[in-house]
C-alpha cells in the first residue's frame, strides 16, 4: 500500500483548481487528433509491412504514390486537388485553434477562504432571474438572463398595464451579483420589452 | 480536477495543426498557382529520385527489399502505441482513498480513510439543504496529494454564494471530524433539470 495524504488547502492549489475547472482540457480534439493518428499509422504499417516481404500492395503502392504526388497537378483534377488541400487545410486551423486559444468555459470562480468554488453561468443566471423576477413582479416564464463574461442581461416582458421599474430590477440584480463575488463584477442592463404580456 | 494532461494536448494539437495547415496550403497552392506547380514538378521529381536511391542501396542483402521498410513498420508501431497511451492519459487521476497514513507515535499503525467517508457524510449533509436537489463527491489524486470534488446542482434559482457558503460550512465541520483538510473544489453546475424543465409555478 502506498502513502496518501491529503493534499492541504493552499492558495496556490486552489487557484490551479479553479483555473482547470473554468478552461477547457481540450480532450474531444485530442482524442480525434490520437484517434486519426493511429488510423494513419496502421494503414502506413499494413502497406510497408507488405512492401518489407515483398509482396503486392494493398491500396496503394508507394513508389507509384511518390511519382504521382512528384507529378502533382499535373494527373489529378485541379478542382478535386484544391477542394482536398482547402479541406485538410481547415482540419488543420481547427486543431491549431483549439491548441492556441484559452478556450474558456462558461463558469465563473467564487472567491471563498476554504475551497475553490465555480459555478455555471446557467446556475448564476437563474439566481439572477429569481431575483429580477421577485423585484419586477411577473412570472418566470416572463423573465430571460444571460451571463456573459462582462455583462449580464436581464430581458423583461411586462405583465400589460403594470409598468416594471427597471432601475429596481437593476439595483436588485447588482445587489445580488455583488453578493456572489465575482471578480471582475459584470455590468448589469436590463431591457424592459414595450410589448406586454397578456393574462398573467 | 482530473490530472488530463493539459498542455501536453495543447502541443500535440498544435504540432498537429501546423502539419495539416502546411499540408492543406501546399495543396491548395499546387493547383491554384502556376508558378507554385511548375516549381514543384521541378523539384519533386529530383527529390524522388533521391528517394529511390536511397532505397536502392539500403537493400537487405540477398533481397530486392530495402530495410528501411521494416524500421518504417517498425516506427509506425511505435508512434501507433504512444497515440494510444495518449488517449488513456485524458481524465484520469480518481481515486478510492482520501487518507492512508503510518503512524508511528503512541500504538503505531496505518490509518487509511475511504474516498466514502467524505461522500457519505457530505452527500448526507448538503441534501438536508432545500436549495440543493444532487450531490455527487469524489475524490481525486492531485500533484502533492488527495482532494476531494463536490458536485453541486441547486435548486433552480437558488443563490450560488448562499449555497457555496453551505458547502463550506460542511467541509469545515469535515476538517475537523477527520482531522486533515485537503483540497477542495466546490462546483454548482446546471443539472439536466436546468437546460428542459421550467421553474415550477408555485413557490
Amino acid at each position: 500500500m502506498s502513502e496518501t495524504t491529503a493534499a492541504p488547502p493552499t492558495e496556490s492549489a486552489t487557484g490551479r483548481i479553479v483555473r482547470r475547472e473554468t478552461h477547457a482540457a481540450r480532450t474531444v480534439p485530442a482524442v480525434i487528433a490520437a484517434v486519426l493518428g493511429i488510423l494513419l499509422c496502421l494503414y502506413v504499417l499494413l502497406e510497408s509491412v507488405l512492401q518489407s516481404l515483398g509482396q503486392e500492395e494493398w491500396l496503394i503502392d508507394p513508389p507509384t504514390f511518390a511519382h504521382w504526388l512528384a507529378g502533382l497537378p499535373r494527373d489529378a483534377d485541379p478542382l478535386f486537388l484544391g477542394l482536398a488541400g482547402a479541406l485538410i487545410f481547415l482540419a488543420g486551423l481547427w486543431f491549431f485553434l483549439m491548441a492556441v486559444l484559452p478556450g474558456r468555459r462558461a463558469r465563473y470562480a467564487i472567491p471563498n477562504p476554504r475551497a475553490a468554488v465555480v459555478v455555471d453561468a446557467e446556475v448564476l443566471a437563474s439566481s439572477l432571474a429569481r431575483r429580477a423576477r421577485l423585484t419586477a413582479g411577473v412570472t418566470s416564464s416572463q423573465v430571460l438572463v444571460t451571463v456573459g463574461r462582462s455583462r449580464v442581461e436581464v430581458r423583461i416582458r411586462p405583465t400589460s398595464g403594470i409598468p416594471v421599474d427597471s432601475d429596481a430590477v437593476r439595483a436588485g440584480v447588482e445587489d445580488e451579483l455583488a453578493l456572489t463575488g465575482l471578480q471582475p463584477q459584470p455590468e448589469v442592463t436590463v431591457l424592459v420589452s414595450t410589448v406586454g404580456a397578456i393574462g398573467q | 480536477m482530473n490530472r488530463t494532461p493539459r498542455s501536453l494536448n495543447r502541443v500535440l494539437l498544435g504540432l498537429a495543426g501546423l502539419l495539416l495547415l502546411a499540408l492543406g496550403a501546399g495543396l491548395v497552392l499546387l493547383s491554384v498557382d502556376p508558378a507554385a506547380a511548375s516549381w514543384w514538378q521541378e523539384t519533386g521529381p529530383a527529390v524522388m529520385a533521391e528517394g529511390g536511391r536511397i532505397l536502392g542501396s539500403t537493400a537487405i542483402p540477398g533481397q530486392t527489399q530495402s530495410w528501411l521498410w521494416p524500421a518504417l513498420a517498425l516506427a509506425m508501431i511505435v508512434i501507433a502505441v504512444l497515440l494510444v497511451l495518449w488517449i488513456a492519459a485524458q481524465g484520469r487521476g480518481r481515486v478510492d482513498t482520501l487518507i492512508a497514513e503510518y503512524d508511528d507515535e503512541g500504538a503505531s499503525g496505518r490509518i487509511a480513510i475511504s474516498g466514502a467517508v467524505p461522500e457519505q457524510a457530505l452527500r448526507e449533509a448538503l441534501l438536508k439543504d432545500p436549495d440543493v436537489t444532487s450531490v455527487g463527491v469524489s475524490t481525486w489524486a492531485l500533484r502533492n496529494g488527495n482532494g476531494l470534488r463536490v458536485r453541486i446542482v441547486p435548486r433552480q434559482g437558488a443563490a450560488p454564494h448562499l449555497v457555496a457558503a453551505d458547502a463550506t460550512n460542511l467541509v469545515d465541520a469535515l476538517d475537523a471530524a477527520l482531522g486533515r483538510s485537503s483540497t477542495v473544489l466546490i462546483s454548482l453546475e446546471a443539472g439536466r433539470r436546468y437546460r428542459i424543465g421550467r421553474e415550477e409555478r408555485v413557490r
